[in-house]
């Protein structure tokens, strides 16, 4: 994998957590090469680091020690704002919850991003259509979201992770609050995706769902303790 | 993104977060509500009542006029106070005999509130017993007849000078009730004279309409007739000149030194000390009111300060989404401190409406002599700006710890 291709670079990554007088590693010395275009499923048993894994992907959390690069820029130290920049403008989250807003509408929902990407978008709502519509769901626009399913929901999701034209969309369990038939249809939209130059990355604990992956990691107390390639 | 920007934004989130939680929004605005309303009622009172003394000041002769009136002895004084005869037709006469500076002198009688009788028609107006230089002090003109003259003093004339009020009511369909008779209290007077309408109009009231229900007959009359005695209620004097106030001030002290016999039980008051007690009557209503009020506003502070903290806790996860899909900590906080405003802008306006309620309530309520500015207009702009900065103060610290919540530990909360 070129320099050019590869998104993430991940070198000795340790993340502890103070839990008392004793610091339990969540990651520990973690060394990982993401590439351009990749849809990588990571799994694992509960407490084994992904979502923690997830969470320094995305910015959301920061190493205890160790170095990382985004798009060939070292990222290990950044501050804050420049964190939440990245969340805004080059990362989708999506959640098992789905957490969408309750009191606001889908097209609200879908468009929130837009708020905190630093540039006025002035036509918000009409690009929130076309990501619904992309995903399915343009005909809900004016609904609640406790008005819909939750593969509708987690559908609605989708579209709020891509309104910003993410390099990369980091999803956590996306499908564990699905039923078999809304799960396939999400995961075929995930495939879907790869082919509009976005990077998948995804934690779960359904062998099918990660079967849609090109790529699998396991990961086990902290570690990376198997990562394949079909 | 610049500030600006941050700030339309913060505000269009917190509004559509008011819009959201409409019943919590508008419990949360009670307090800002109640506050503005009475701070810009009680101003609006304020208001109206001190134009009616500043009016009513202008009218009785501005400031070259002074005023006798009895007052209590001082303690020194209170075991032979029984001397002094009090305020009386002599001191009026001792004015004119020996004080070159007064241009015009006048004793008041007041006799208050009578029954006004004449052709079948009845009405209550105010009598006040005064001597003919009154007619030079008080700033109101004679439109028909004659005022009250030395003759009629000398010869305790039962006449009478009427004001528009009494004049309107007995005599519906005259031009003029000169050369009729009236029954004041059942004493029978003749009609020598009717004074000019007074209008001062303030938000659809005149503010002068009690002037026209003051009818004069002359002092002698009045302490014959009606009270049987010399005594006076208090003196009316105008100085010949503004130079000559104080001077004229000491002759009259003087003076009254000797007719009461050292007893100093009167007070002669000048119309700067009028002034001054108006301005220290608006700054205790001032002081008081603006208390008032700044407590509510307080407890309408805090009270937004209250449901912004329960928002706070209710939202943790939602603070979580946001900051996951990019959020800054300051973003949370123009949100969160943008619906405090929003909240106390809105309570703020909701208040002022109120208010202009309120103040016409009030209008009704209040007995003649108040006139209320419906429209307060400074005390408008005071009441919304205090309401924003009071939503302003009462959000900065929920909303600091929104912001500062952790996006992964938020996004765990249930």
């Amino acid at each position: 994998m070129t320099e050019a291709e590869t998104i993430y670079r991940l070198d000795a990554i340790r993340r502890t957590y103070q839990v008392g007088d004793e610091a339990v590693p969540a990651l520990d010395g973690v060394e990982l090469h993401i590439g351009d275009r990749e849809f990588i499923a990571v799994v694992g048993s509960s407490g084994s680091g992904k979502s923690t894994l997830m969470h320094v992907l995305g910015f959301m959390d920061t190493p205890t020690s160790g170095r990382m690069w985004f798009e060939g820029d070292e990222v290990s130290t950044i501050s804050r704002a420049h964190r939440a920049q990245l969340r805004a403008t080059r990362i989708g989250f999506i959640f098992q919850a789905f957490n969408l807003l309750p009191k606001i509408s889908v097209l609200q929902n879908v468009v929130l991003p837009l708020s905190y990407g630093r540039q006025r978008v002035p036509n918000a709502n009409e690009l929130g259509m076309q990501v619904l519509a992309r995903v399915g769901m343009e005909h809900r626009h004016m609904h609640r979201p406790g008005q819909l399913s939750g593969g509708e929901r987690q559908r609605v999701a989708i579209a709020r992770a891509l309104i910003n034209r993410p390099r990369l969309i980091l999803a956590d369990e996306p499908t564990g609050n699905l039923d078999s038939k809304n799960r396939d249809r999400i995961m075929e939209l995930f495939s879907s995706l790869l082919d509009e130059g976005i990077t998948l990355a995804l934690v779960t604990h359904d062998t099918e769902v990660a079967a849609y992956a090109q790529r699998q990691i396991k990961m086990q107390d902290g570690q990376i303790v198997e990562d394949q390639r079909r | 993104m610049n500030l600006a920007a941050d700030i339309y934004m913060g505000a269009a989130n917190g509004l559509r977060e008011v819009w959201a939680n409409k019943v919590r929004s508008l419990l949360s605005m009670g307090g800002i509500i109640l506050g503005v309303a009475a701070l810009v009622t009680m101003i609006g009172i304020l208001q109206g009542m001190l134009g009616n003394m500043r009016a009513s000041f202008e009218l009785s002769g501005g400031i070259l006029k002074l005023e006798v009136r009895a007052a209590e002895a001082p303690e020194w004084q209170q075991h032979i106070s029984g001397i002094s005869p009090g305020l009386t037709w002599q001191d009026t006469l001792a004015f004119e005999r020996v004080i070159p500076l007064i241009a015009y002198v006048s004793p008041v009688v007041d006799l208050r509130w009578l029954r006004f009788s004449a052709a079948g028609e009845r009405t209550r107006a105010t009598v006040q017993g005064v001597s003919p230089d009154f007619f030079g002090i008080k700033a109101q003109e004679i439109v028909r007849g004659r005022t009250i003259s030395d003759a009629d003093i000398a010869a305790r004339s039962p006449v009478v000078v009427l004001g528009s009020y009494v004049a309107e009511r007995l005599f519906p369909d005259r031009d003029t009730s000169v050369g009729e008779q009236v029954r004041i209290d059942g004493k029978v007077f003749t009609v020598i004279g009717q004074l000019e309408h007074l209008e001062v109009m303030v938000a659809g009231r005149n503010t002068l309409r009690w002037e026209n229900r003051r009818n004069y007959i002359p002092a002698t009359t009045a302490m014959t007739r009606f009270n049987g005695d010399e005594k006076v209620s208090w003196i009316a004097v105008l100085g010949d000149s503004v130079e000559h106030l104080e001077d004229l001030q000491e002759q009259m002290n003087n003076t009254l030194a000797i007719t009461h016999r050292g007893i100093e039980d009167y007070e002669v008051r000048t119309q700067h000390e009028r002034l001054a007690e108006m301005q220290k009557l608006e700054d205790s209503f001032l002081y008081s009111m603006g208390g008032i009020a700044a407590i509510s506003l307080l407890v309408g502070g805090i009270g937004i300060m209250n449901v912004m903290l329960a928002s706070v806790s209710e939202r943790i996860r939602e603070v979580g989404v946001r900051k996951a899909i990019g959020a800054r900590s300051h973003d949370i906080f123009l949100q969160f401190l943008a619906e405090a405003v929003v909240i106390s802008v809105l309570g703020g306006l909701i208040g002022l409406v109120l208010s202009v309620g309120f103040l016409a309530l009030a209008q009704n309520i209040i007995p003649d002599g108040a006139s209320i500015d419906l429209i307060p207009a400074i005390a408008m702009f005071y009441g919304f700006l205090f309401s924003s900065l009071i939503g302003l103060l009462s959000g900065i610290y929920p909303a600091l710890r929104a912001g500062r919540l952790d996006p992964i530990e938020a996004l765990r909360y249930d």
